[in-house]
Parts: structure tokens; sequence; C-alpha cells
């Protein structure tokens, strides 16, 4: 059955997304694995059922901080069904090497035990692992494990974790994970001392948890010699990795298998504690062995956002931005997963954002506390849009330049570029100001401050805000820089491309199968993608830093260059021609001029695998090709402009999206639905982030939100639709393509915040918390003299 | 997030539920359509070892009219409330509340009687039942069948009238005639979530003057069980409705209130700001039903609403 629209010819496709001759790229080709997701017919980590097979479940300290005196596991292996009980003894010193390809093994990384050994450092703290023969009789037994806590004084709030005497890692004093700094500030002080103008704030983001819908999960199955491991990841070539140096094992001798993986946000680019245990005790149980993380784990386990800073602008006084800083502070939790000090740089690189700073430093400070882990989240720097975009606000509300024409005076476009910001960040082929009138037009700006003034006076608050940054996608660096494919043909014509995958809802299949068919000139229903599987994909660093589309699309084009040659070969040989005679075109290789006489690429497949005498050696057997693609560029660049426009509820705080625009440029679009589908989930993430999401403890440590009853995620009601408008300033890189995975995440926030602000100007607030709840709103409106609002 | 072993009981007769109760006691809960229930064992936050679904008593279940009251069965889902024609002309508050509980896949299987007896004090149900002073109908082995007024009802947080052996079997509803609105405001921070605070509100006018003949104000999250503004009911009863401010109503309504909860969705002060803020729209919504309605005897409430 035909998934597509009928494909055009390449006149009639999208103009400025199509490569010349693209047939599929561009298009709004229907998702390969909408069928099997939407009916149901999906394969997560929970659906594989092994015979045998055994599962884990965790005992979690109650503690934010207690001394283990002892634990008693006896009463818990007596229990019905109870096949073995780990603790830190069993399993920890097991552990060969924990570290993750991406920061290398001499990173500076903090502890990270698969149990908690002699010290419990949060609540949620994993000290052991039950094992049973199904879940339930696990959590039975979990809750017959004695442990002999002492509890101990915590920090919890990371902001006093510098000062703290309590200590969360002995070998980190001070509680310091890290600190990283720019240049030094002498620069900048000069310029904030000659400014007309300096806007400074204070900025704090809650703690969020990243919340898919499939929450981490594992199967091992160890059979003497290979172990192999179903596993709901971002990256299967990692967990591979990462478990061959675990165990000590060859990685050969291990396969991961990922077919669906239900959401991932970044939580899901490396294997966690929980992960490490189950392939430690893979080894030492008779069965396959299953954990699933359950919803109060996954909000228990993980934070991310749970930043400070305090931000800098100085202005000339026509609103010239003459300087930029940061400083920096972020919650790394007890065991942050991966290193997670580096990603803080990027906080303070990226500060400047899409405009024209002259001079900027920053610094970058990583604390360890008594929480939850922190690990990677969509756009993992967005602190910085958020604490420049929202600073940009306030400090046109004091120079008195409305916050677009004060924008305008300072964005970048598309002609400055290439263009070096302060801290170093190469930006090129993008187009900040260019996008930013696209968004704002399509808002229609001054016909909504004339609707903002009219509801006004019905006492009604609206109000808009925008939000622009810069979005470093595709990284070069070494290990991220670099992607595989191969692609077979069959004799019967089918061709089969082997990727990396790590598709966790970013469609990759689809997008392959669209770029291996115009690399191949082929039919889209030809191309059977396979991503995954570690024993038959080529290895490769999955999805993470917005970085598949352009790097999948640049491997899957080497490896199509490299069979269309083999192809070529063949058919000279076959038809006893000069390969310069050959011509390929529509799965078939004719030779030139005379069109009668050719094959298709599975005959040639055929004719390959007969193997007839006198063909090379190198051209017989399997028709298929690899190719590698890396990347010359640092870094890819997309941009995007958020416009967002609220109405708030003065007397509830209640806060209403009315529209929310993005504009982008991630180049040309392999697949606009793709492209949409990756803005709105990750936009709809930012305003959760703004105005809902929100994990929190107490005092002493204890989690106070445990289920999606108190963390809460936005759902349809809460947002409208968005909409969007696309500018496509082609990337170096194969077919122009940029990421585009992270950036809803990062633009929404402050244009939410901006929007919201913007709506009670007439009261004059200031916000420099999230989230924005309505308590919130009520208590600054309260503190701004508006006490009001029983109507 | 998996519950802990219990039996599971599905008596086919109120008889044999009631059998089963008297002989597990409070070893046992009673089971209908598992939405609050079913979570809280899976949390572990709750654990019993035995479980009576309910679900299959098909005298149970059900809306009719009886001797001018609306009776509601205990196991009749929220989503069949929310549908029913009969509802929405008899008690139409009831009607109105239902969109509000959770989602639709909830109201599906969450029933009347589950909302009532879990005694939720954010919850929709336990508001209505309070405001209308509805009679709920409870039987046990022993004793049989006993009414226990509204008021007298809701004990505390989550916590009824209710013995562990006694079975909820529904409601009986007084049907308001005359010039009648009815209104229910409630504010959460996403749709479908339990209410921060809210009000249900039900007025009855006279013909003449617009005078509230009879107000009946029931707030919900406002404290450990939802409670009658009685202060505020009595503050508008009698009075011409041009000399009364909805603001007003709402202030007074949450005037010294003892127990308002604070929590991460905002501190005390909020909520009953929030609660004064719902109590004042529902006020002004349901006196603009009841004023927009002839001033004529007999035409009654139920009439103008089905017709």
């Amino acid at each position: 059955m035909t998934e597509t629209e009928p494909a055009p010819s390449a006149a009639a496709a999208s103009p400025a997304s199509a490569p010349t001759g693209a047939r599929y790229a561009g298009r709004r080709v229907r998702r390969l694995e909408d069928a099997r997701l939407l009916t149901g017919r999906g394969m997560f980590v929970d659906d594989v059922r092994r015979p045998g097979m055994l599962h884990a479940c965790f005992v979690r300290s109650p503690f934010a901080r207690a001394r283990i005196n002892s634990i008693d596991v006896c009463a818990a292996l007596a229990s019905p069904g109870v096949r073995a009980v780990f603790t830190a003894a069993d399993l920890n010193p097991d552990v060969r090497e924990s570290w993750y390809t991406q920061d290398g093994p001499k990173v500076p990384d903090s502890p990270r035990p698969p149990l908690a050994d002699g010290e419990a450092r949060f609540a949620g703290d994993p000290v052991a692992m039950v094992v049973a023969t199904d879940r339930y009789l696990a959590e039975d037994a979990a809750e017959l494990v004695e442990v002999d806590y002492e509890p101990l004084d915590a920090v919890v709030d990371f902001r006093e974790a510098l000062a703290s005497p309590v200590q969360v890692h002995a070998s980190r004093p001070g509680n310091i994970a890290g600190r990283l700094t720019g240049t030094p500030p002498d620069a900048v002080e000069a310029a904030c001392a000659g400014a007309a103008h300096v806007a400074e704030e204070t900025f704090r983001q809650q703690m969020h948890t990243p919340s898919p819908m499939e929450t981490r999960g594992i199967v091992a199955e160890w059979d003497g010699r290979e172990l192999t491991i179903w596993s709901s990841t971002q990256n299967p070539h990692e967990v591979r990795a990462f478990t061959a140096r675990l165990l000590g094992i060859p990685p050969e001798r291990v396969r991961v298998i990922m077919r669906d993986t239900g959401g991932a946000f970044g939580l899901k680019v490396v294997p966690g504690r929980e992960e490490q245990c189950v392939l430690l005790a893979a080894r030492k149980v008779a069965g396959p062995l299953k954990w699933i993380e359950d919803r109060r784990e996954n909000l228990l386990c993980h934070q991310a956002r749970h930043e400070s800073g305090r931000a800098r602008i100085a202005f000339a006084a026509d609103g010239t931005i003459l300087a930029a800083s940061i400083d920096h502070l972020q919650d790394m939790g007890a065991y942050p997963t991966p290193w997670q000090v580096g990603p803080g740089a990027a906080v303070g690189m990226l500060f400047p954002g899409p405009y024209r700073v002259p001079v900027a430093t920053w610094t970058s400070t990583s604390v360890h506390s008594n929480t939850a882990g922190r690990v990677p989240y969509r756009g993992p720097w967005q602190f910085e849009s958020l604490a420049r975009e929202v600073l940009l606000d306030i400090a046109a509300r004091d120079l008195g330049i409305d916050p677009v024409e004060l924008r305008r005076r300072n964005l970048l476009s598309r002609d400055d570029l290439p263009w070096t910001n302060p801290n170093g960040m190469p930006y090129d082929h993008a187009s900040p100001r260019e996008t930013f009138e696209a968004a704002l037009a399509a808002l229609g700006y001054d016909a909504f401050r004339a609707e903002q003034r009219a509801a006004r006076a019905h006492g009604r608050y609206l109000g808009v805000g925008t939000s622009s940054y810069l979005e470093p996608t595709t990284s070069g660096q070494p290990y991220y820089g670099s992607e595989e494919a191969t692609v077979r043909v069959d004799p019967s014509g089918r061709v089969t491309v082997f990727f990396t995958g790590g598709s966790s809802g970013n469609s990759l299949e689809t997008t392959v199968a669209q770029l291996a068919a115009d690399a191949l000139g082929i039919e889209f229903d030809l191309v059977e993608p396979v991503q995954g599987d570690t024993a038959v994909t080529p290895a490769g660093a999955g999805t993470g830093g917005s970085r598949s589309g352009s790097m999948t699309a640049g491997a899957v084009g080497e490896a199509a260059r490299a069979l269309l040659a083999r192809l070529t070969a063949l058919a000279a040989h076959r038809f006893g021609v000069g390969e310069d005679e050959i011509e390929v075109a529509d799965g078939r290789a004719v030779v030139r001029g005379r069109p009668g006489v050719g094959a298709t690429f599975g005959e040639l497949a055929a004719y390959a695998a007969a193997a007839p005498p006198g063909l090379p050696e190198h051209l017989a057997g399997v028709l298929e090709a690899s190719g590698r693609h890396t990347t010359p560029a640092p870094m890819l660049w997309a941009n995007a402009t958020h416009v967002c426009v609220v109405e708030v509820d003065v007397a509830t705080g209640a806060v209403t999206i009315l529209r929310h625009i993005v504009g982008e440029d991630v180049g040309p679009m392999i697949n606009p639905d793709v492209v949409e589908g990756q803005i709105a989930g990750g936009t709809v993430q930012g305003i959760g982030g703004a105005l809902l999401e929100r994990q929190a403890y107490d005092a002493d440590g204890n989690p106070l939100v445990t289920t999606l009853l108190d963390y809460l995620i936005p759902t349809a009601a809460e947002v409208p639709l968005i909409e969007y408008v696309h500018l496509e300033t082609p990337a170096p890189g194969p077919g122009g393509y940029k990421g585009v995975g992270e950036g809803g995440a990062i633009g929404a926030p402050p244009a939410v915040v901006n929007a919201v602000v913007d709506a009670l100007s007439p009261f004059g607030v200031k916000i420099t918390e999230l989230p924005v709840t309505p308590a919130a709103i009520v208590e600054l409106l309260a503190a701004a003299g508006y006490q009001g609002g029983h109507h | 997030m998996k519950p802990a072993p219990f039996d599971y009981h599905r008596p086919d007769s109120l008889d044999e539920a009631a059998a089963l109760l008297a002989e597990l006691g409070d070893g046992a809960k009673v089971l209908a359509g598992g939405q609050s229930l079913i979570p809280m064992l899976a949390l572990r936050l709750a654990c019993f070892d035995h479980l009576v679904d309910i679900s299959r008593i098909d005298a149970l279940r059900g809306v009719e009219r009886r001797d001018g009251t609306l009776w509601v069965g205990a196991t009749t889902t929220e989503s069949a409330i929310g549908a029913d024609p009969a509802v929405a002309a008899a008690v139409p508050l009831l009607a109105r509340a239902t969109p509000l509980i959770g989602h639709a896949q909830i109201r599906n299987r969450g029933t009347f009687g589950g909302s009532v007896a879990h005694a939720d004090p954010a919850a929709e149900y336990p508001a209505v039942v309070l405001a209308l002073d509805a009679e709920l109908a409870a039987c046990s082995a022993a004793g049989g069948q006993r009414v226990i007024p509204a008021a007298q009802f809701f004990t505390g947080l989550w916590s009824t009238a209710l013995e562990p052996e006694e079975l909820l079997v529904g409601a009986r509803f007084p049907v308001w005639s005359g010039r009648c609105g009815f209104a229910i405001e409630e504010f959460a921070r996403r749709s479908g979530d339990f209410a921060i605070a809210g009000a249900a509100v039900a007025v009855e006018l006279d013909d003449g003057e617009d005078r509230v003949r009879r107000c009946a104000i029931a707030l919900l999250g406002m404290g450990p069980t939802p409670v009658r503004a009685a202060g505020a009911e009595a503050a508008v009863t009698g009075r011409p409705l041009a000399e009364l401010e909805p603001a007003d109503v709402g202030a007074t309504a949450v005037a010294g209130l003892a127990d308002v909860p604070s929590d991460l969705h905002g501190p005390q002060s909020y909520r009953r700001r929030v609660g004064a803020v719902m109590t004042a729209r529902a006020f002004a919504a349901a006196t603009a039903e009841a004023a927009a309605r002839p001033a004529s005897a007999g035409a009654g409430n139920e009439a103008a609403t089905s017709g």
C-alpha cells in the first residue's frame, strides 16, 4: 500500500525544501511508523516477553541522606517468587568501567555507583534490587527488605550547596561538581560602567522531570556467552558499548535491540544506574531480567532545568546592546548522568543569543545536592534564552522602548553572518532578524496592540511575548560528528537501509526512506529502513543534540553514492560496456542511447549474487554498500522566534494561551510534518515548563511530586494549535538540513513569560522565577498593589 | 506501582454484597469504578485484603424519578449521569458538574457512588450532594437500609458516615422548581484536574421582586470536606437581587473557613481568594439564570430546562 502522497515531478515539489531531483524530501510524506503505533502494534521494551523472564524492582531510600548501617534481605528472599535480592556488595564490585562514550574515560565525572553503598544520597536512591518471577511479587518482597538507615543532614537546595557543611560526595569539596568560566570580566565591566542602562536580574528556574510516555526500561538476557539487551534508548550502540565496558566482555558479544522508544527527551541518551544494576545482575540470575521504570520512579529519580543565574545586559541610550554576561548555577542532584558540567558552558557561551553583542563573558557552576540526579533534557542549555529574553523585555520597559523595537535594533540578519559571538560561537547560515519579522508578521503585531488596548478597556488582559534564539545543532565533536549507513539491494528489488537509529519519536524510519528513495531514484515504498539492532546496524551516536536528521542524511547519501557506483560497475560488466556508458535512473541501470538495454536494481542484485564467471570478485555477492558521513562543520545553526499571545485572568491568575507562533529556520525540511511535530512537541514542553511542570522537595528533601496528579504536564486542552512559519536557509551540510529536535523547548518558555508580563503591564509586574503559576501571578499582582479580582 | 495482594469478590446482588462486607469487616473495601481506589492501591498508599466489586449489581445502577425526587444509583457512571436528560431536567447542578470531573475516560468508569463515598474534598459530586441536601441511602446486612442526610455524611478528609460494613446504595435529590438557577464554577490548573477551589450554587427567586427565596452554596477544595457556605446563604436569603454584589457573596462564603488547605499549587490565602472568585461567578451565573425565568407560579425550572 502506498503510504505517501503521489510523488509529483520535482518541479511541483515544495521549491525551497526539495533538493534538485528530490521527489520525497521536502514533502509531507506520511510516517511509516504511524500504522503500527496508532494501531497498538508498536514494540516497546515492556512488550518484550521472554521465556522464564524475571522482574526487578528497587528498594529506594526514603531519606534524602542517610547512613546505611545494615540491610537484611532474609525475609524478602523467603517471599513467594523471589529469586534474588542484590545489594551494593553484590553488584558494585563487578563494575569494570562505567564511562560514557560521549565524555570519555578521563572526564572528571562524579561517582555513580549502581546501588547506594554505605550512604543514600537522595530520597529515591536505589539501595537494593529484588528479582522475582513477576513485578507484583518483586514489589511485595521489596517491602520486606529491612534497611537500617541513620538519617543525616541533607543539602536540599542547590543554591545553599556551596556554603553547606553537608557534602553530598566526599570527593567533591564544597559540593562543586565543576566550574567553568569565559573570558575575564574586565571588558564587560568597562562596558557596563560606561553604559546608559544596565539591566540586571537573577532568574530562577524550577526543577523539571523529563517524563516520556514510555519510561525507562530494559530486558537483559545472558546465554552464558552473549548478552542480548532490549532497551528503551535514544542510542542503542551506546548501550552496547557501555555494557561491554561495564561487564568487561567484548562488544561483539553484546547485542542491543530497540524497536520503538516512546519518547526520551535526553533522558535515554545513556544507561542510568538502574540499568547498570540489571546488566550486572543479568549474569547472576537464571533467566532474562526485565526492569520497567514506573511513573513514580520516573518522577523520583531524574531532574533537569534546575538552575539560577544572574544575567546582565548593558545598553546605549538608543537601545544598542553593549555587553552581556551571565553567572550561572545549576543543580546536579546527587548522581548526574552522564557528566553534566560541560553543558553548563553552553548556557554561558550562548547567552548573547542572536544579537549583535560586542563583549560578553560568563561563569557556570555545577553543584551537588541531595536530590534526584540531573539528566540531559531537550535543549539542556535553554536557561540562556530564558534569562536573556526575559531580561530584554525588562530592559525594554526600563528604557521606554517597545520590546520588539529593542530587538530589531540588535538582531543579527542573514547578511551579518558569519559572525562570531564574543564567547567564540561561530554563527553562520541562519536568519534571526528575518525569522523574527516573519513570525511577527504572522501575528500582525500592530493589530494585536490595538486589540490589546480594546480588550483592556473591557477589563481583559491580553499580552504578547517574543523569544528568539540561535541553536547549535549537529555537533561536529568526534563522537557525534560521524555517522554510517549501509544500503542493500535484494533480488526482489527492495532496498534495505541499515542505520544507527535511536528514533524516540523523531520519525527516523520515514526520514531514511525519503532520503534513500531520493538518493537512489527509487520509489519510497521500495525502501525498508532498519534501525536500532546493533547486530545489523552500523555504530553511531543515535538521537541527541538535534543531530539525527542531518547526520543520517549524510550517511544515507554516502552509502547511496557507493551503491550507485557499484550498480554502475555491475551493469557495465553485465552489458559489456564502459562504466561511463551506464545511466542509472528510476530503479534501472541502462546503457546510454540504448533504452532497451538495461537491468533493474533487483536484476543486478540477482546477477551479483549468481556471481557469473568473469565478474570481478569485489562486485560479486550481496549487492550492498556502506557510507560514512563526517560533518566538517563544528555545528549547524538553527534559529527561531516564538511569539506567544496570552490572556491573564487577574482574579485567579489563570493564564490562557491564545496563540503560539513559531517562526524557525531549520534549513530545508526533509518532511514538514516531522519538523512541525518536533517543534510542537518541544513547544508544548516549554509551555509546560513556563506554567505548569514542577518537581519540588520539602526542606528535609522529601519529594513532593510523585504522581502525574501533581507533576502537571500540559494536555491538549492547555495549548493552542501551534502555528508555524518556515524559513529555510541551507546549512553547509547534507541537503542543507539542520537540527530541529530541541528548539521548541528552548524558545517557548521566555515567550510565554514575556506575554504574561506584557498582559500585566498596567500593573508593572516583573517575573524572574518559573513556573509562572496562577498563585504566583496573584502574589505578583498583590505586591504591585492590585488586590481586586472579585468579579 | 503494583498493588499488594488482595482477594477479589464480585457479588451479584445487594444482599450478597452486604453479607460479604459484614463478614470481611474493615479488611474489605468496596470497588466500583476504581478511579481513585486502584491508583491508591497501586501506589500502596492503601492496602486491603479484600475488594468487593459492586459493579455487576444491577439494582445499584441507574437514574429514575421517585416521588418528586431524583434517585441516582451508586454505580451509575459519571458519563451516564452527564448524558441523561432526566438528570439535566431535574437536577441541573448534577448534570453541569459532570463534565468537570476528570476526563471522558475517567467518567466512563467512575461512578456516582464512588465519587461520593471516596469523599475527596475537591470533587464535584460531593459538593453537589451537599449543596442540594441530598439524602444518601446506605445498607448493611445487620442494619438494613438507612438514610444519611448529606449534611451528616462527609465527616473528614476522605471519610464519611458510612460504616465499614455499609454500602452506599444511591442518593435521592430534591428537585427544585420555581424560578431557579444553578451553576458550578471551579478553578483547576489543567482541564480535568482536581480543582484548587470551586463552588456549586443553587438559587430560587421569588416571583415578584427578584428576592432570593432560597440559596444553597457548597464550596469544594476549601477544607477537609466539601462545606456549605451557610453564612453567605443566610446573608442573601430574602434580599432583592439588585442589592447583592456577587463579589460580596464570594467574600462572605470564604470568611471564617477554618481549614483551607495549602499546597504546591498555592498558599491558603490563594485558595481562599479563588474560592471567593468561584463563588461570586457561580452566584452571578445562577442568579442570572433564575432571573431570566418568567415570574409565573408553577412554571417550574424543570419544564423550562427540558422544554
